[in-house]
């Protein structure tokens, strides 16, 4: 069976569908044309790199926390309706 | 720091030792969510002491409502949305939305591309490089510059792991529009990093500030 020819995509019709790119939820043929055009765009490339990084940055779980004194104080409500004084620390 | 999340069933007991009186349990419940109730309220109110009030209180209505909890939805999803309703009361209440809504209508509209404003070449940040103040700061920063439905979205996606599904819930916005609002979000973070991406953030040299955030 005769493979089915990849239509070429415009960088404007890639960088609408990078995001879905990296998340894999591309139908096939947007996907292969996609690869296809990274292969020869180095300016996309650089785009899809640097998008996929900033996924990877801010999904690290390093990325972004609580405040330390924000966390310590989190439960404070909850203790005063309780009618506690401090909450219980566990050690996991 | 990062918490274990706990199983689906480890949850479910303890969501029943609650409901029968044994309190301690609900603050084992929320532990492994604590990150995620902050950010959910940071992603709305873009003010760490805000988003702390926020956080007391979502805990306080989610441990008042437990009963009402039903096991169809995951709790962390739950807690989250309780958070989130929590931000948006909060943010009507101090009539800061009003101030809002006019920087939504002069950037981010969700029509028309968003061009991205750099094109430099990144190569792969290491996790490591996050143990950098700067780089974490940079990336705080980026976050907090975006347009609030887009730092929404990112959070609950990209920080948070929340399906497109489970986002466009909390939003209450189609999956569609979670899409398009994530790419410009990612986008817009990407172009907000580029300024340090010089190879600074790897080889932990200072970087110069070419752009704003």
């Amino acid at each position: 069976m005769a493979k089915k020819p990849i239509v070429e995509i415009d960088c404007r019709a890639v960088w609408r569908q990078v995001s879905n790119y990296i998340d894999g939820d591309l139908a096939e043929d947007v996907r292969a044309a996609m690869a296809l055009h990274f292969k020869n765009c180095a300016h996309c490339s650089a785009i899809l790199d640097g998008t996929r990084n900033v996924v990877k940055l801010v999904g690290d779980g390093k990325a972004f926390d609580i405040p330390s004194g924000a966390r310590s104080r989190l439960y404070g409500k909850l203790d005063e309706h309780l009618g506690r004084t401090r909450s219980k620390k566990r050690v996991h | 720091m990062a918490t274990m999340r706990l199983q689906p069933d480890m949850e479910a007991v303890l969501i029943d030792r609650v409901r029968r009186g044994e309190h301690d349990a609900f603050y084992d419940l929320v532990r492994p969510h604590e990150r995620g109730i902050f950010m959910a309220a940071f992603s709305i109110l873009n003010n760490e002491a805000d988003a702390e009030e926020v956080a007391q209180e979502a805990i306080l209505k989610a441990f008042k409502a437990i009963g009402k909890f039903r096991g169809e939805a995951k709790f962390s999803t739950w807690i989250i949305q309780i958070t989130m309703n929590e931000a948006r009361m909060k943010l009507r209440k101090d009539r800061r939305h009003l101030y809002e809504s006019l920087d939504e209508s002069r950037k981010g509209e969700d029509d028309g591309d968003y061009i991205p404003k750099d094109f430099a070449d990144w190569r792969e940040i290491p996790s490591e490089a996050l143990d950098s103040a700067r780089l974490r700061s940079a990336l705080q920063k980026g976050l907090a510059s975006l347009p609030p439905k887009y730092r929404q979205v990112i959070v609950l996606r990209d920080v948070e792991n929340l399906s497109i599904a489970e986002t466009a819930e909390m939003m209450g916005i189609t999956e569609a529009t979670v899409k398009t609002r994530l790419l410009r979000a990612r986008l817009m973070m990407r172009d907000a990093l580029a300024p340090g991406y010089d190879g600074a953030w790897r080889k932990g040299r200072e970087y110069e500030k070419v752009r704003p955030f």
